[in-house]
């Protein structure tokens, strides 16, 4: 007979991530039913959490890293089960206690943000490159807003013109912000979720030091996923500040008529909802009136929106890791979008804009489709 | 107290006391105590032979304070109280310690510390009976009649139950028929036999049981008293059927115009307003279904019955429906014409998509009746001696007469004109108000008796007194126009509205140059461009000092004009008339621009300077407005400071007693429906003063307006286009513009109606009963009725799975509720028991989805108890009746009861396919070409461990049972609990699962919580046998542990009464100062009140101050050392 787990001492660490509502898990496979991963191959979640209730999980399969922790399982799960806690608990066990293997690219982006503190392996120094022409400010002690642009926003060539154009819109309207300077590390929501705890705790540490000392109120931030753990997890760390997501504060400022969109986007355009903006804090509503108050565009919708949008892809690590085509979720969405006869597709976060973009460029639907951070036309439209 | 004995007796509970507590330690404690005579210890002292060692203590030794040390008193205090009791004792002077839960078996580890807790509690309970007093418990005879609330399985169970134990029955049911949740359904698991063949015998029974007074369409609205003794208040809706004379014969629900869904067939089938509520309804008799006053009815100046013409129409009873406006008013074809339709704007159907052409109904019943021919009108019989003169024949005029004819007055209307019709006949154009509709109304009022006088000017009232007339209707309208007041205003070629339309509308030639301007903005002006172009103008202009937006004139009007070629200069005005050798050459204007608001609240025009512009013009109509002809009028009336005369708002007298007067005379200008409201309003008060009653008294009644509309399955759809006459074809000619709707048309429409208040009142029923068994005059009553006990039977609602929006339920047609399915596989339903899709095909697959609702944290934790068998009764349905295969999606199947494990079985016998998981959704997006026209269930099969995708046509959702919506009021209502989920809660889930917090209140049924129907019925008779079981005590015997108030402290504060949820405490009168009083019947004695009591007045007996401070010292002792 087989013995169940020969790690104890892992299969603790997820028990006790699970909690009580793991206990609970009565085998519905809703979760399975529901999951994404579904539409492109076969990703049995019920049994990963039944595995976990008997200490049986199967450290060596390739199902640990497969969840996108998009949270559409956790939403409506009868028993209430946080499946992306037994996820990232199955990772941790892997990652800190050396019973599997952690696949390449998470090894070597994990290594990145540990050493340099951000996943592209980037230097430091670089971080604020991108607003060298944008003549803004170092966050000081009469600082409004901080604006944390993520690391994506921060050094990926093509990203870059989702920091700029928050850039070019906060100096337009005279915002009181400011940047917090090349000491700033990654948020760190992903590398935890994907196992790496020891790390997440450092980058917390070393950011909420840095906002502190800095007296840093109000962030605004590009990324749901920073927004995520800055709002959420950060403060069990001791890092309490207010975090606007950069649709909630555009959404504001367009209702106080701070900021008017005066030129016309005649465009037809989809909005995909960021799972960690949408599920994971229940944001539907302000990247859309954002969106309606442009004139001239038409806004619609992909056939499953809001609590029921599907992921990019790019959550719970998997940015890091590879995909192998026939396997995206965004291929599925720009299939969708041209379906819907969309020219735009608008977005709300640096993971979402990674993915989308090389979906559009892979099959080769760059000439008729584009990717926009809402950010970028609220710019073109002021 | 020197003469305190106490006896201490410490149980051993075999060795569930003994194996940890040393109870013989503790007894030789026990016996070292102040006033302890005797200290034991036992194996069982709740056995007798333990119980008669207190009793041969008490008489031996002269016991006279007694403790036991055992278990939880809730098992065995009653038991050694008694004991007392039955050796001479008072029963209150008795005390018990709880060894047991509170050492033995918390602390089972300790042996020495269970003991020594053991002690400390017999010695504070020895501390504290020495405190005890004798207590009396009192009695109170018990009322035997019983409340029953709920007319459903459970509720009819109970009361036969008890009706044939020989006790009187009150059934109160919400419906209009008993029957609930059972009778809807089709075939009861798991012997499948019909549910209406069990129920319906047990329904009649109770319809005829001598012992059952049933009070259906009743709810109860309040509850007083205490066990024994309640009075209770019942609010009895109105029926409309007297249930004595209705023979269900549903001529009735045939006459009835008005459709709304049957909320008994789930809303699958449309019924009448005048309705059986289903077909083997107890009461056997129909129901009139009230919701209010529709919308449309309320808004109508004259009080029109819209929605009743309406829906006459949509059933194409159009004489009936051109009846139903006789009956308020006589000008269907006017009205249909040119009323403002106040109605449209307030219409239900507005909020929806677009409100229901209302005016063009009233019309096309109109027309209908000149189309088909009518016959005369009887004359109406005069039965009043007095006569009444109505002066003018416009509008306000007829209303008043019409009305008064119709009440048996004599009635003279002196025209001073030669036609009658006021504006109807000299304002309004014909290519609006052809005069053949004019005259067809006016006949009608004519044929009913009412004489009209043309070219009878009248010169004073005295000469109409002196022919005998009683009292006077003025009506004589607003006729003469305004003036402008500029410079050339008489020259040649300017015409003043009213006298041209009047020109027009008699007929007179009139010679017009080819470009004519009109002044004004108001329907007037509208009528006179639109009548110039006619009579072959070549350029019309109206020039207007507001914008265009704020005309007064109806607004199609101004946009048939605008088609018609008539071009709009909003925002100017006439300064100056021009003329060229004394002929009108052109008009001066100046710009406006729109300034602060004026007293109408409209931005104030102001002249901009310089911006004056000339027009060259033939003709000039100047409607700008219209004031009264004081010169025709008695000197000795009195006039408002704008001209017009002076009434009474209300009743419209004027200073002189028995004249009244309305209309334009009294309101200016204003619209037709506006008249024919002031002159149905003078006539109310002409008819009272002749009467020689007060004009006042009850005169305004608020109409009760529709609460809630329901637009339960109500698809959009446009209103019907009016048809027009085509542009080319009104040129030079006065033919009508709007060409009215025909048959197919006014009926679709009129079935666009909401049915807002449901009933329309328009008395078709009545027409047609022959037993004379409608009363639409019925009101809601209260009755107040007088129960010793109360059984509630409320039972449960449907969970709603259109909260679940993956289940596509009230997305997809054929995603069906089990309610709805119960409905469609029951021969008497709307199928007719056909298992069916909605486009009426036979589905050749069917997904049963499980726990839809329930065991789920996000809706309903519980499971819902009955929906694993019927979900298996649905398969068997389908698989008897049907080719489809069936897939029941499961997660655990429950199948306890008897033969339910066996039915199970069966069904697994014929080929259902069982797959274990949770729906993810239902979606309609194939993916491959078996999915496409299907709806597709994803699941993962969790034996499997795959996803599958089942195509099917039909889906049915066991969706849970649920408390109901106002469980919470019902609960507070009779003073009982509630559980989380709303269920009402039972005193003890095993041994007390029919009472409740409320002594003399029981449950039963799915108000307790979801089960079945064998469940139901045997909770229902446990019920009725607690009920019967009081009854049959005859009395009750009241707590003596009650709290109790010292009059001398207390100042009648009341926060007792604020505090106390049972009602106990009343503040009082009494010797000139108020005080608390506690109805000991109805105190629990939780002390509720003593601890809010600012002055200490009021204490708890048995747990007074002395008390409990003596325990809690005893306890404290331990640690004194």
């Amino acid at each position: 007979m087989e013995v169940l787990s020969p790690y104890k001492e892992a299969t603790d660490v997820i028990l006790e991530a699970g909690g009580e509502p793991l206990k609970l898990c009565y085998q519905c496979g809703l979760c399975t039913g529901i999951c994404p991963w579904n539409l492109v191959r076969s990703f049995v979640v019920r049994r990963i959490m039944h595995e976990a209730q008997l200490g049986a999980t199967d450290f060596g399969s390739e199902d640990v890293w497969t969840c996108v922790t998009c949270r559409a399982c956790v939403q409506r799960c009868p028993r209430g089960v946080e499946i992306i806690d037994v996820m990232r608990a199955m990772r941790r066990a892997v990652a800190s206690l050396g019973i599997g293997v952690v696949p390449d690219a998470l090894r070597i982006s994990a290594k990145n943000i540990a050493g340099v503190g951000n996943p592209l392996g980037e230097a430091p120094e670089k971080r604020d490159d991108w607003a060298k022409e944008l003549k803004v400010k170092s966050f000081s002690s009469g600082t409004e807003i901080l604006y944390f642009p993520c690391c994506i926003p921060s050094y990926d060539p093509d990203v870059k013109t989702v920091a700029r154009s928050t850039a070019t819109i906060f100096n337009k309207l005279g915002i009181n912000y400011g940047l917090i300077g090349t000491e700033a590390k990654c948020c760190g929501e992903a590398i935890r979720k994907a196992g790496y705890e020891d790390t997440f705790q450092s980058l917390a540490q070393n950011n909420i030091n840095l906002f502190t000392s800095n007296g840093v109120k109000t962030v605004v931030v590009s990324s749901p996923h920073c927004y995520h753990t800055f709002k959420n997890e950060y403060p069990e760390l001791g890092g309490k500040f207010e975090v606007i997501h950069i649709t909630q504060y555009l959404a504001s400022l367009i209702e106080q008529g701070k900021l008017k969109l005066s030129k016309k986007i005649n465009k037809k355009v989809i909005y995909s909802d960021p799972c960690y903006l949408g599920r994971h804090n229940e944001v539907y509503d302000e990247p859309r009136r954002v969106l309606q108050s442009i004139p001239g565009l038409e806004l619609i919708e992909f056939p499953d929106a809001r609590e029921d949008a599907l992921c990019c892809g790019g959550g719970g690590g998997r940015i890091w890791m590879d995909t192998p085509k026939g396997e995206r979720f965004s291929d599925i969405r720009v299939e969708q979008a041209v379906e819907r006869g969309a020219d735009i597709i608008a977005l709300a976060c640096p993971y979402c804009f990674l993915n989308y973009r090389d979906s559009v460029l892979s099959m080769g639907k760059a000439e008729t489709m584009q990717v926009k951070d809402i950010a970028e036309l609220v710019a073109e439209a002021m | 107290m020197a003469d305190v004995k106490i006896g201490v007796y410490i149980c051993h509970c075999g060795l569930n006391i003994a194996g940890v507590v040393n109870v013989e330690e503790v007894a030789r404690y026990a016996g070292t105590l102040p006033n302890v005579v005797v200290s034991r210890d036992y194996r069982y002292m709740c056995s007798d032979p333990g119980q008669d060692l207190i009793k041969k203590d008490i008489k031996e030794l002269g016991l006279n304070r007694v403790v036991v040390a055992s278990c939880s008193p809730r098992m065995h205090e009653p038991t050694f109280r008694k004991a007392c009791q039955d050796a001479g004792l008072n029963p209150y002077l008795y005390e018990h310690a709880n060894i047991r839960e509170h050492c033995s078996w918390p602390h089972a580890t300790e042996k020495k510390r269970a003991t020594e807790k053991a002690k400390d509690l017999v010695r504070a309970a020895v501390r504290r009976v020495y405190w005890h007093e004798a207590l009396e418990v009192k009695e109170v005879p018990v009322n035997p009649n019983v409340l029953v609330v709920g007319g459903g399985i459970a509720g009819i169970q109970a009361a036969l139950d008890i009706a044939d134990g020989g006790k009187k029955v009150y059934m109160v049911e919400r419906d209009p028929s008993i029957g609930g949740h059972m009778i809807q359904l089709d075939r009861t698991f798991p012997t499948l036999d019909c549910s209406e063949c069990i129920l319906t015998p047990k329904m009649t029974d109770v319809g005829h049981h001598p012992n059952i007074e049933l009070m259906t369409s009743s709810e109860v609205e309040e509850v007083s008293g205490y066990i024994g003794n309640f009075k209770v208040k019942v609010r009895k809706k109105p029926r409309y059927v007297d249930l004595d004379k209705c023979n269900s014969c549903g001529d009735c629900a045939k006459a009835c115009p008005v459709e709304v869904p049957d909320e008994f067939e789930m809303n699958l089938h449309m019924r009448k307003a005048a309705y059986l509520p289903l077909p083997q309804a107890v009461p056997a008799a129909f129901a009139i279904d009230k919701r209010g006053i529709s919308s449309c009815r309320i808004a109508c100046p004259a009080g029109v019955n819209a929605h009743g013409y309406v829906a006459l129409i949509s059933q194409g009873k159009f004489k009936e429906a051109l009846e139903l406006v006789r009956r308020t008013m006589p000008f269907a074809g006017v009205l249909g014409r040119v009323c403002t339709h106040p109605c449209e704007l307030d219409c239900e159907r507005g909020k929806l998509d677009e409100s229901i052409s209302i005016r063009a109904l009233k019309r096309f019943v109109a027309d209908y009746e000149l189309r088909v021919g009518r016959e005369k009108a009887t004359p109406i019989e005069r039965t009043k001696e007095d006569k009444v003169a109505v002066i003018g024949s416009g509008p306000a005029g007829l209303a008043c007469a019409y009305d008064l004819i119709r009440e048996g007055y004599a009635i003279t209307v002196f025209e001073a004109l030669p036609q009658a019709g006021g504006l109807l006949s000299y304002g309004i154009p014909d290519y609006r108000l052809p005069k053949e509709v004019v005259d067809n109304d006016i006949s009608y009022i004519q044929e009913l008796g009412v004489e009209i006088k043309t070219k009878t000017p009248v010169k004073n009232l005295t000469e109409i007194f002196n022919q005998g007339y009683k009292a006077i209707f003025l009506g004589t309208g607003a006729g003469v126009s305004q003036k402008m007041g500029i410079p050339g205003e008489e020259t040649k070629g300017v015409i003043h509205s009213l006298d041209f339309l009047r020109m027009v509308n008699s007929g007179v030639e009139m010679k017009l140059g080819s470009r004519v301007a009109v002044i004004g903005g108001g329907n007037a002006a509208i009528d006179a461009a639109r009548a110039a172009l006619r009579l072959g103008a070549k350029e019309v202009a109206i020039v207007y000092r507001r914008s265009q937006v704020e005309m007064p004139a109806i607004r199609t009007e101004i946009e048939e004009a605008e088609r018609e070629g008539i071009k709009f200069h909003s925002l100017a005005a006439p300064a100056k008339i021009l003329s060229k050798d004394g002929q009108l050459s052109a008009v001066e204007c100046i710009r406006m621009e729109l300034g602060e608001p004026d007293a109408s609240g409209r931005r104030r025009p102001v002249p901009i300077k310089g911006s004056e512009f000339t027009m060259n013009v033939d003709n000039c109509v100047i409607a700008i407005g219209q004031a009264v002809d004081k010169t025709m009028l008695p000197k000795e009336l009195d006039y408002t400071g704008w001209g017009t005369l002076e009434v009474d708002p209300v009743t419209l007298q004027t200073n002189i007693d028995s004249v009244f007067a309305g209309g334009d005379l009294v309101s200016g200008p204003a619209d037709v429906v506006a008249a024919v409201a002031a002159g149905k309003e003078a006539a109310i008060s002409i008819d009272r003063y002749l009467r020689g009653i007060s004009l006042t008294e009850e005169r305004q009644i608020t109409p009760k307006k529709v609460e809630k509309v329901s637009t339960e399955g109500v698809k959009p759809k446009a209103r019907a286009a009016m048809p027009l006459l085509q542009i080319s074809e009104r040129k030079g000619s006065f033919a009508e513009v709007e060409q009215g709707f025909d048959e197919k048309t006014a009926i679709e429409e009129a079935k666009r109606c909401l049915n807002c208040g449901v009933c329309s009142e328009c008395f078709e029923c009545v027409k047609v009963c022959e037993q004379e068994a409608i009363n639409h005059e019925m009101k809601e009553e209260t009755v107040e009725i007088e129960v010793g006990s109360a059984i509630l039977a409320t039972g449960y609602d449907q969970f709603d799975p259109s909260v679940i929006t993956h289940y596509g339920y009230k997305k997809y047609d054929n995603v069906l509720t089990g309610l709805e399915f119960e409905r469609i596989t029951c021969a008497g339903g709307p199928t007719q028991g056909q298992i069916q899709l909605k486009d009426g095909r036979e589905p050749e697959s069917v997904a049963i989805v499980h726990c839809v609702g329930s065991r789920d944290k996000n809706y309903h934790e519980y499971c819902s108890r009955v929906c694993c068998m019927y979900g298996l009764k649905y398969a068997e349905l389908i698989k008897e009746f049907t080719k489809a295969e069936v897939y029941e999606f499961y997660i655990d199947m429950r199948c306890f009861g008897e033969a339910y494990e066996e039915f199970y079985q069966h069904v697994s016998e014929m080929g259902v396919n069982f797959i274990r998981g949770k729906v993810a959704k239902i979606t309609d997006q194939a993916i491959t070409e078996e999915e496409k026209g299907k709806l597709v269930a994803v699941a993962e099969d969790t034996l499997l461990g795959k996803i599958v995708r089942v195509p099917v046509d039909m889906v049915i959702l066991c969706a849970a049972l649920q408390a109901r919506s106002d469980a919470s009021e019902v609960a507070s209502r009779f003073t009982i609990g509630q559980r989380g989920d709303k269920f009402f809660l039972e005193t003890h889930p095993k041994l007390a699962p029919v009472n409740t917090a409320t002594d003399g209140v029981f449950i039963a049924g799915c108000c307790e919580a979801p089960r079945d129907i064998p469940d139901t019925v045997a909770q229902a008779s446990a019920a009725a046998s607690k009920a019967l079981s009081l009854i049959s005590k005859g009395k009750v015997t009241t707590e003596a542990a009650v709290s109790h108030v010292d009059e001398t402290i207390c100042h009648g504060c009341g926060r007792c009464e604020e505090i106390c949820t049972f009602h106990a405490p009343t503040i009082i009168s009494k010797n000139g100062g108020v005080v608390s009083s506690i109805n000991e019947a109805l105190c629990k004695g939780c002390g509720a009140c003593a601890v809010v009591c600012p002055t200490g007045a009021i204490s708890i007996r048995h747990f007074n101050m002395q008390e409990i401070e003596s325990l809690v010292d005893g306890l404290l002792e331990v640690y004194h050392g």
